[in-house]
């Protein structure tokens, strides 16, 4: 009976072996991609010279003692958080309407998932036309309420928000849909406990039905963060990074360096200083959603 | 009278042999092998696919076209080079692209087949090429780094190539009473009288986008007029040239003139928005690429067609003498091609002399790169319809005055794309010479 047992547990472990290898073996993938990337930064290959020389931590040493890699990091982090500061505010408050019978609830909601399905670069090439200064249509609505030449895109000043306003009519939806899955899982009997309780809709909505979608509003922010961080599609497809370095976010930069100025070495290293980012981020939220949800539970 | 004889029997013996030894030229030599071409989805791509059929018939050798968006082409061009790969056997590139793959040996060099009578039919004729096109694809490369020399290696063979020129809109500065412009600070001029006269109208259109093609179109043309050149002095002293007074005085004129000229979207504009200005009528001059006025002056091509005119590139005050850079499209080999023999028939046979002459009265192979093209009669009559205005005069007057105008050398494209966001950032506002003054100090310390 033992041996049959064992027998049987040991086909049972070859069997499970078996069926979890696709999944090692893409995950090893992964991993080997990773440190192939990381062992890149750490030399200076470039594109059309033959031989490559290990330099350890050079590439990261020039790009920190330059103020245009930290102005690079300053553009991404303000991107990033400030596109998805928005996209949460906005998100909740879709949300909340969403959370209504209204009828305009009813028209809305088919219709705010449009622009999630829309591919990023398709979504770049149609607002790059629209905000064009002199022939976009933004500007010609604008020119109604006395607003000449708004430059959108096309000057320093105002492109990170033009780029930033992109992300955030992109992504919202993203945060409606999961915030209103928060708001459809609180229970009536807890809003109806806090109604007897003398509480009024602003009440119950700080009070109660804030806190308990909290950690879905972070759950989605988590995710958006990590793509706002990694950005290109939106910028690329719009600014290219410019006008000057006004919108040069981490990505973009890397792309420049290694595939058009052809220094892989150096644009590994970006991507690595902004894996970085993107994990300490990541690191922080995955932190706030654990407290937040501790104090739902 | 007998010198003239001597001559005439000469040059009919000469005729004579060259037809004969064209005649004896093996064609079939690599029958049987099929080659794959790459190259930009573009007029000079269809110029040479509308005749592969021709080419298959006289050499037995099968010809896959792979033809790719201009986006996607130049990434994916680096892609195969550098990874070593054989699927592409010929390949379209430009000579600042190639300056950065021939230090690891990525294109084969040409000038053995060139030279080898077995390999090139008598009537090939290289020498036929502009002296400033062969000369730009003529360098040594030594220790992964750039030698320009006359006698260097060949990397490519030209098929066709983009000059620079103002083009402008007859119909408009007519109607404005305004003159085309000599000189930057005369443009800056022309576009406020455009601007008071019909707000309506952009007056000049250039690319301000921040990668390299923006400066290798106005801003090198017009900067050599005023002294400047991306690199000064030679070998290890080469250093950047951007820095310099004259440099300053340039920028200073060029940035000016974006402000008052360019429209708003500039930092955005690539060739196509510049291109789509001047042919829908938006725009009124434009410095680009000269072909782009032909093809729009094409009868029935646009709503421009025969109303855009041509001139020179424009200079610094008080000096007549132009500059016009080029960008020359050509046929390279790749290294790694295991069928070379069968890709250098087909890069010989899309640039001879007879595919040149047809792929321009085809109106799609402009400008071509060969003399022998300007002068034959068929291409003449062609180019001098009315419809093309001035488009066959102004290439002879700038053709002289053509060369490449960047500094041959490793490292190109950082120099230049870093030229071109500093540009956007100085006609955004910042200080001319501090911006330059950092554009320099970042150039070195790249370079070094």
């Amino acid at each position: 009976m033992v041996r049959e047992g064992v027998k049987r547990g040991g086909s049972g472990r070859t069997f499970l072996l078996i069926s979890l290898l696709p999944a090692i073996l893409i995950l090893g993938g992964f991993i080997l991609l990773f440190f192939w990337g990381f062992y890149q930064s750490l030399t200076d290959m470039r594109f059309g010279r033959a031989s490559v020389d290990f330099e350890g931590f050079g590439n990261y040493a020039r790009l920190f003692g330059r103020g245009r890699f930290w102005d690079s990091v300053s553009t991404t982090t303000i991107y990033a958080f400030t596109a998805v500061a928005c996209e949460a505010v906005l998100g909740l408050a879709i949300a909340k309407l969403f959370n209504t019978r209204t009828l305009l609830a009813k028209w809305c909601r088919p219709v705010i998932l449009l622009p999630l399905v829309l591919p990023p670069l398709s979504v770049a090439l149609m607002w790059t036309t629209m905000m064009n200064p002199e022939t976009g249509v933004l500007n010609y609505f604008l020119s109604f309420i006395g607003i000449n030449n708004f430059g959108w895109i096309s000057k320093a000043d105002t492109a990170m928000f033009a780029v930033v306003f992109i992300d955030v009519w992109t992504f919202t939806p993203f945060f409606v849909l999961i915030i209103f899955a928060g708001l459809r899982g609180i229970s009536p009997e807890i809003i109806e406990a806090g109604r007897m309780n003398g509480a009024k809709a602003w009440g119950l909505f700080l009070k109660i039905e804030l806190p308990m979608v909290l950690p879905y509003i972070i759950l989605a922010a988590l995710f958006r963060l990590i793509d706002s961080l990694n950005q290109f599609d939106i910028i690329f497809g719009t600014t290219q990074g410019g006008p000057g370095n006004a919108t040069n976010v981490l990505s973009i930069s890397a792309y420049f360096t290694a595939f058009q100025n052809l220094q892989f070495g150096r644009g590994a290293a970006i991507m690595i200083v902004n894996w970085f980012i993107v994990l300490i981020s990541a690191l922080v939220m995955v932190k706030l959603w654990r407290y937040t949800r501790k104090r739902v539970s | 009278m007998k010198q003239h004889t001597v001559a005439l029997a000469l040059a009919a013996g000469t005729l004579i042999t060259t037809n004969v030894l064209a005649e004896d030229f093996d064609w079939r030599k690599f029958e049987g092998t099929e080659i794959t071409w790459a190259y930009d989805i573009h007029p000079y791509a269809d110029a040479v696919v509308a005749y592969l059929d021709e080419f298959e018939e006289l050499t037995g050798i099968k010809v896959s076209p792979e033809l790719y968006p201009d986006d996607t082409y130049w990434g994916k061009l680096n892609i195969q080079l550098s990874s070593g790969s054989p699927d592409w056997d010929v390949v379209g590139t430009g000579v600042q692209p190639a300056w950065d793959v021939t230090p690891a040996g990525q294109l084969t060099p040409l000038r053995a087949f060139i030279e080898d009578p077995s390999m090139t039919n008598p009537e090939f004729d290289y020498e036929d090429f502009f002296p400033a096109l062969r000369r730009a694809w003529t360098w040594n490369v030594e220790e992964e780094n750039i030698i320009d020399t006359p006698d260097g290696e060949i990397w490519a063979i030209p098929h066709a190539f983009e000059n620079v020129q103002l083009m402008y809109r007859t119909d408009i500065l007519d109607r404005l009473g305004v003159e085309p412009p000599g000189t930057l600070p005369d443009l800056t001029a022309a576009c406020l009288q455009i601007t008071k006269a019909d707000p309506s109208i952009t007056p000049m259109a250039v690319r301000g986008v921040r990668f390299w093609s923006s400066i290798h179109t106005a801003p090198i043309s017009i900067a050599r007029s005023y002294g400047v050149s991306d690199f000064v002095g030679s070998g290890d002293d080469l250093d950047t040239g951007l820095d310099s007074a004259d440099s300053i005085r340039f920028h200073k004129d060029y940035v000016e003139m974006i402000q008052a000229c360019a429209p708003d979207s500039w930092a955005n504009d690539n060739w196509y928005q510049v291109v789509d200005g001047l042919s829908s009528g938006k725009t009124a001059m434009a410095m680009d690429a000269n072909m782009f006025g032909f093809w729009n002056n094409i009868k029935g091509a646009s709503e421009a067609s025969g109303k855009i005119a041509f001139a020179p590139p424009l200079t610094a005050p008080g000096n007549a003498e132009f500059a016009s850079n080029i960008f020359i499209w050509s046929l390279a080999i790749n290294a790694a091609s295991e069928k070379k023999g069968a890709a250098w028939y087909f890069t010989q046979w899309a640039t001879s002399k007879e595919m040149n002459v047809r792929g321009a009265t085809d109106g799609k192979l402009v400008n071509s790169p060969r003399t022998s093209t300007w002068q034959d009669q068929a291409w003449i009559d062609y180019a001098k319809q009315p419809e093309f205005n001035n488009f066959y005069d102004t290439f002879n007057t700038v053709q002289p005055k053509i060369s490449l105008l960047f500094t041959p050398r490793y490292g190109f494209a950082i120099a230049m794309n870093a030229w071109a966001v500093a540009m956007q950032d100085m006609v955004g506002g910042d200080d001319v010479q501090e911006r330059l003054s950092e554009l320099a100090d970042d150039i070195r310390e790249e370079l070094e």
